[in-house]
C-alpha cells in the first residue's frame, strides 16, 4: 500500500523527479560508455602491442651499417634489435593534385616471430624480396580505394617508381598515424604507411647495407634509461638524430593521452553528476519528511516500525536510483557503439568493436543506488527521532531573525519587502542556498569551459594557419641545400609573389640537466610569410642575438629570458657546442620550437646558406601548376598547400562543434534541475506566505519575485564563482592534455562568458516559469484556512 | 444610500469526489459603505464560502455579484487580483503574517502595492504597537500578531475589510481589543467591515447581522443599537 503512496507522490511532483533522474542518467551514461570504450581501447592496445611485438625504444640515425646494428644486440638489457630504412615518398595518383605521401618502412627479408613492430596483415600475400611489392596500411587502402595488385607510383630519388600492392595491414607503430608534428589528426587519404622488403627499399633509394632507423625491445625488467646510456656512445659516429622510449613515440603517446583523458572523465563526471542528483534528492526528501510529519505520526501510531517508515521514504530514493541507474547504464552501452566507431576512425587497431557489457550496467546501477540511498537516508533519517505524538503536532513555526546584511544600510534600504523576505530566507536556509550557489557555479563553469575549449581549439588551429603561417605554399627540400639557387628558380615561377627561405635545424637544447630535442626554425628578420607573435598578437622579429622559445619549451627547460642554453646541432653531432641566450618567450600551440633569424642561425651553426624549405606567396590559380612541376623532382620532397590544410581543419572543427551543444544541453539540465527543485520546495514550504501575498492582491508574478529574487541573487553570485572554477577546469585540462604536438592555451574567452551567462540565465528562467505555473494554481482559500 | 456590493441568487457548488456539495444556495444581499456586518452561523453553514466570494478569492457557481456596479461574477483571475489589491483587506483567524518580515515590514509589504496607502507609522500607533515595529511575528503574542494583521489589511486603504474569525484564536480580553480596533477603523477610516464568526456574542456589535444556515442566508437583521465591544458578554 505504501508503494502506491510512493508512486502517487512521485507522479504529483514528476518534474522534480524527472530532472533528478536525468542528471543521474547523464552521469552514468558517461561512466558506462567511457568505461567500456576505455576497456576496449586498452585491451586492443595490449593485444596489438604484444602480438606484433611493439618496440620499447626508437632510434633515428643518419646511416648505420646493418652489421653494426646487429652488434648492438649484445648490449645488456636489449632483447632484440632491428635496423631498417624509413623514408617518406610522394605518391602519384592519376588526376589528383594534392600531395599524397607514403611513409615507406622496410621489413627484414627473413620474417620470423621475433620481428619487432610486425605488421598485422589483414589481406594479401607475403612480400617477395625480389619484386617491387608493398603492403599498405588498411586506412590508406580504404581511403584511396586501392585494390590488391594495383600499381601505385611513388617518387624515389627523383624518379617515378611503380610498386605493386599485394596486401594491406596495420602496425602498432602507426595506430595514430601523423605525417608531421603539426598535424593534429590522421588523414589517411593523404598520408599512409607502406611496408616493403628491405632489399626493395635499399634498391629504391640506392642505399648500401645500412639502416637509418633502429627499433629495439627490452629484456623484462631492463631499464630503458640504462640501455639508452649504453647505446648512445655507440650510435654517435653514425649520426644519431634521436633516441626515445615508447612513451615518447607519437602514436603511442597520443593514444595514451586519449586514454588518460577518458579515464579522468569516466571517474570525474559520474561523481559530479551523482553528487548533484544526491543533493537534490536529499533536499526533496528532507522537505517531504517535514511536510508529511502528520502522516508519519499516524503510521507510527498505527504501529508501523521506524524501519518500515524509513523504508517507505527510502523507496523514493530507490525508485530514482534504479530508474536512473538502469536508463543511464543502458544509454551508456548504446552510446558506446557510436563512440567506439568514432575511435575506429582515428585509431587503427584490431579488436576495436563495441560490445554489450553487463558489468558496467551493474556497476552503474550499484553506484546509482548507493548514492541515492545514501542521500535518501540523510534526508529522511529525522523520522527515526520523531515520536508519534510529536509528529502529529505541527512543527514549530519558522523564526524570523535579523541578518548581518541588514547592517549594510544602503543595500537594505533599496530592497522591497519581497527582497527583504528573500534575503532573510537565504540566510535561514544556508545549506540550500549553498547548494544552489554550488550548482549554478558548476552549471556556469561547465558551459564557460566548453565554450572556451571550442574557441581555444579554433585558436590553436587557425592562429597557426591564418596568423602565424601566412604563406600559400611551402616547398620542402629533400636535402638541405644552398639558399640562392632554388630561391631564384622559385621566384621566377608564374604567379609567385614572394619567396622566403626557412631553415629547420634539429637540435638538442640543454639548460643544466634539462634537455629537449627540438627543431630550431630560422626565419628572415623581415618575414611576411611566417609571423612570430606574442600573447597580444604583436609581431616579434626572429632575433639575431639569441633564441625565441615557445612557452612550453621554456617550461620544459625551465628557461627564462636571459637564460643561456647549450645547443647541440644534431646534423653534425659536433661536440663544439654553441651557447645561445633566450631573448624571448612566445605562445605556440602547435608543435614545440625555438626561433632565430635565419642568417644568424646559419652562422652560429656554421652552415652558410643552409635552407630546408621555402615559403611562397602565390596566386591560388598557380598552385597546382607548381605542384605538378615539382611532383617528380628529386630535390623537392613536397609542396604543401596551406589552404587545403586549413580547409581540412575547418571541416574537422565543424564536427567537433556539435559536441558543444551536447555540453550546453547538459549545463541547461543541471541548472534547470537545481532551480526547478528549489522553486518547488520553496513553494511547498512557504505556500502560506505566498498565498497570503496573493490574497493581499499581489499578482502571481509579484509573488514569484520573492523566490526569483533569491534565485537570481544566489545565481549571479554562483556565476561569478563559476569564473575561477572554469579557469581551473581549463588549466587542469590544458596541463593534462598538452604535449609536444599541441599546447592548449588557458585563456578563457569573453564570448564563452557571455554564452555561459546567457545559457545559465536561460535555464534559471525556464525553471522559474514552470514554478510560476504552480503559483497560479495555488488554492488560496484552502491554503490559508490551514493552521501553520 | 446606494449599496457598494450587491449579490443576486449567488450559489457555490463543490465537487467532492463523486458528490456535489452545495456550499451556498441562492444568496441575495447588499453591503453598504461604512457598515459593520457580522455573518453568523455554525460551521458548514457556508459563511467562509460567502466571504471568499465577496473577497474575490473564489468564483460563484451561479448568480451575480456587483461591486460598485462592476460584475465580479464575470471577472477573470487578473481582474480579481486587481480587485483584491485595491478594494479588499483580509484578516484571518491565524494571522498569516510573513514570518521573516518584521511587524513594520509586514505592513509595508501591503502598503507598497497600493495606489493610496495609509501611513504605516500612523497605523502602528493606531493598533498600539509602534514600539514593537521591529519585532518578528514569532516575537509577538497572538493578539499583537492579529493587530498587525489588521494594520496590514488597513494599510492598502481598501474599501472593505473582510475578517474570517478574527478572534477565533484569541482570549476574550484580546478579542475585545481587536474588535474595538475594527469598529474604530470602520468609523475613523470609513471602511465597510465584514466579520464572519460562529460566536453569537460578537453579533451584538454589528450594524447588521446575516444569519446563515445550511448554505442559505436564513435572515438578515439590523441592530437598532449596536453595543461597543467592551460591553459584549463573552
Amino acid at each position: 500500500m505504501l508503494w502506491k503512496k510512493t508512486w502517487r507522490d512521485i507522479k504529483e511532483n514528476k518534474g522534480a523527479y524527472i530532472a533528478c533522474i536525468i542528471i543521474i542518467i547523464i552521469g552514468l551514461m558517461v561512466f558506462s560508455a567511457f568505461s567500456m570504450v576505455i576497456d576496449n581501447l586498452k585491451l586492443s592496445q595490449k593485444n596489438f602491442y604484444s602480438n606484433q611485438n611493439f618496440a620499447d625504444g626508437f632510434i633515428k640515425v643518419r646511416s648505420m651499417p646493418m652489421s653494426e646494428v646487429k652488434k648492438l644486440q649484445n648490449i645488456d638489457g636489449i632483447k632484440s634489435i632491428q635496423g631498417r630504412l624509413v623514408k617518406d615518398a610522394r605518391v602519384l595518383f592519376p588526376n589528383r593534385d594534392e600531395n599524397v605521401y607514403l611513409r615507406l618502412v622496410s621489413l627484414p627479408s627473413t620474417q620470423n616471430s621475433s620481428l619487432i613492430n610486425g605488421v598485422d596483415l589483414l589481406q594479401g600475400i607475403p612480400l617477395n624480396s625480389k619484386e617491387m611489392n608493398v603492403w599498405v596500411d588498411n586506412k590508406f587502402y580504404d581511403a584511396n580505394k586501392i585494390e590488391i595488385n594495383q600499381q601505385i607510383d611513388v617518387i624515389a630519388q627523383g624518379a617515378k617508381k611503380s610498386l605493386r600492392v599485394v596486401g594491406y595491414g596495420r602496425s602498432p607503430e602507426f595506430i595514430y598515424a601523423l605525417r608531421t608534428s603539426s598535424d593534429l589528426f590522421p588523414n589517411p587519404e593523404t598520408f599512409g604507411i607502406a611496408f616493403l622488403p628491405y632489399d626493395v627499399m635499399k634498391a629504391l633509394f640506392s642505399y648500401q647495407e645500412v639502416a637509418n632507423n633502429v627499433v629495439f625491445t627490452l629484456e623484462p625488467g631492463a631499464s630503458y634509461k640504462d640501455v639508452e646510456e649504453l647505446l648512445k656512445p655507440k650510435l654517435k659516429t653514425y649520426g644519431l638524430e634521436a633516441i626515445y622510449p615508447r612513451k615518447d613515440q607519437v602514436s603511442h603517446m597520443l593514444l595514451s593521452e586519449e586514454l588518460k583523458g577518458l579515464e579522468a572523465a569516466a571517474q570525474g563526471m559520474p561523481i559530479l553528476f551523482l553528487s548533484i542528483a544526491g543533493v537534490i534528492l536529499y533536499i526533496m526528501l528532507k522537505r517531504m519528511v517535514e511536510q508529511q510529519r502528520g502522516q508519519i505520526g499516524i503510521l507510527k501510531a498505527f504501529g508501523y516500525t521506524e524501519r518500515e517508515v524509513l523504508g517507505h521514504y527510502l523507496s523514493y530514493a530507490l525508485v530514482l536510483g534504479v530508474a536512473g541507474g538502469l536508463l543511464g547504464g543502458l544509454s551508456g552501452i548504446a552510446l558506446s557503439y557510436p563512440f567506439t566507431s568514432m575511435y575506429q576512425l582515428f585509431f587503427n587497431m584490431p579488436g576495436l568493436n563495441g560490445q554489450f557489457s553487463p558489468r558496467y550496467l551493474l556497476l552503474g546501477l550499484m553506484l546509482s543506488i548507493i548514492f541515492s540511498l545514501f542521500a535518501g537516508y540523510q534526508g529522511s533519517k529525522k523520522i527515526l527521532t520523531l515520536e508519534p505524538a510529536e509528529a502529529m503536532r505541527p512543527p514549530a513555526p519558522p523564526i524570523g531573525r535579523k541578518i548581518w546584511l541588514e547592517k549594510v544600510r544602503f543595500f537594505w534600504s533599496i530592497l522591497t519587502a519581497q527582497g527583504k523576505m528573500a534575503v532573510r530566507n537565504m540566510a535561514r536556509n544556508k545549506g540550500r542556498s549553498a547548494f544552489i550557489f554550488v550548482g549554478i557555479m558548476f552549471t556556469f563553469a561547465i558551459l564557460a569551459f566548453t565554450w572556451s575549449m571550442n574557441d581555444l581549439i579554433k585558436v590553436m588551429l587557425f592562429d597557426q594557419y591564418q596568423k602565424v603561417e601566412t604563406y600559400d605554399v611551402k616547398v620542402t627540400l629533400s636535402a638541405p641545400s644552398n639558399q640562392k639557387s632554388a630561391e631564384g628558380e622559385l621566384y621566377n615561377f608564374p604567379g609567385v609573389k614572394r619567396v622566403e627561405p626557412m631553415a629547420e635545424v634539429p637540435a638538442t637544447l640543454k639548460n643544466k640537466w634539462l634537455k629537449k630535442d627540438v627543431a630550431i626554425l630560422g626565419i628572415q628578420e623581415d618575414s611576411l610569410l611566417y609571423n612570430i607573435m606574442d600573447k597580444d598578437y604583436n609581431k616579434v622579429a626572429p632575433p639575431t642575438n639569441g633564441l625565441l622559445l615557445s612557452e612550453r619549451l621554456a617550461r620544459l627547460l625551465n628557461a627564462h629570458v636571459g637564460t643561456r642554453l647549450h645547443l647541440t646541432d644534431r646534423l653534425s653531432q659536433d661536440e663544439d657546442n654553441t651557447e645561445l641566450e633566450v631573448v624571448g618567450i612566445i605562445p605556440q600551440y602547435l608543435g614545440v620550437n625555438a626561433y632565430m633569424e635565419i642568417g644568424a642561425l646559419q652562422e652560429s651553426l656554421g652552415y652558410k646558406g643552409f635552407t630546408t624549405s621555402y615559403m611562397i606567396s602565390i596566386n591560388p590559380e598557380n598552385i597546382s601548376a607548381l605542384q605538378n612541376k615539382y611532383r617528380e623532382s628529386a630535390v623537392i620532397a613536397g609542396v604543401d598547400d596551406l589552404g587545403k590544410r586549413l580547409r581540412q581543419s575547418q571541416e574537422l572543427m565543424a564536427s567537433f562543434g556539435s559536441m558543444i551543444y551536447i555540453y550546453a544541453l547538459i549545463g541547461i539540465i543541471i541548472g534547470f534541475a537545481i532551480i526547478y527543485n528549489s522553486s518547488i520546495i520553496t513553494l511547498s514550504e512557504r505556500s502560506h506566505e505566498l498565498a497570503s501575498m496573493r490574497v493581499l492582491g499581489m499578482t502571481p508574478r509579484e509573488v514569484l519575485s520573492v523566490i526569483t529574487f533569491e534565485q537570481w541573487f544566489i545565481g549571479v553570485l554562483g556565476m561569478i564563482g563559476g569564473i575561477p572554477l572554469s579557469k581551473a577546469f581549463l588549466v587542469g585540462i590544458s596541463q593534462s592534455m598538452s604535449n609536444d604536438v599541441y599546447t592548449m592555451p588557458t585563456n578563457l574567452t569573453s564570448s564563452s562568458f557571455v554564452m555561459a551567462f546567457l545559457v545559465t540565465a536561460l535555464s534559471i528562467w525556464i525553471a522559474q516559469q514552470m514554478a510560476a505555473q504552480k503559483i497560479k494554481r495555488l488554492n488560496l482559500a484552502d491554503t490559508l484556512k490551514a493552521r501553520e | 444610500m446606494e449599496p457598494i456590493m450587491v449579490g443576486k441568487n449567488l450559489s457555490k457548488e463543490y465537487q467532492m469526489g463523486e458528490v456535489t456539495v452545495a456550499a451556498l444556495k441562492d444568496a441575495n444581499f447588499e453591503l453598504y459603505e461604512g457598515e459593520l456586518l457580522v455573518i453568523l452561523g455554525p460551521s458548514g453553514s457556508g459563511k467562509s464560502t460567502l466571504l471568499n466570494i465577496i473577497g474575490g478569492m473564489d468564483n460563484a457557481s451561479g448568480g451575480e455579484l456587483f461591486y460598485q456596479g462592476v460584475p465580479l461574477h464575470q471577472a477573470d483571475a487578473k481582474q480579481l487580483t486587481l480587485y483584491r489589491r485595491n478594494d479588499v483587506g483580509f484578516v484571518f483567524q491565524f494571522y498569516n503574517l510573513m514570518p521573516n518580515l518584521t511587524a513594520k515590514e509586514n505592513i509595508h509589504l501591503a502598503a507598497q502595492i497600493s495606489k493610496d496607502p495609509l501611513p504605516i507609522d500612523e497605523l502602528l500607533q493606531k493598533v498600539g504597537l509602534a514600539d514593537r515595529a521591529d519585532h518578528f511575528p514569532s516575537q509577538l503574542s497572538g493578539g499583537e500578531q492579529q493587530r498587525i494583521a489588521l494594520a496590514r489589511a488597513l494599510a492598502k486603504n481598501p474599501t472593505m475589510l473582510l475578517c474570517d474569525e478574527p478572534t477565533g484564536a484569541l482570549d476574550s480580553q484580546t478579542s475585545v481589543q481587536v474588535l474595538k480596533l475594527l469598529k474604530e477603523s470602520c468609523r475613523d477610516f470609513g471602511k465597510t467591515a465584514v466579520i464572519i464568526t460562529h460566536n453569537t456574542a460578537i453579533a451584538e456589535i454589528a450594524d447588521r447581522v446575516f444569519y446563515l444556515k445550511d448554505g442559505t442566508i436564513d435572515r438578515i437583521e439590523r441592530n437598532s443599537e449596536p453595543v461597543s465591544p467592551e460591553k459584549v458578554t463573552w
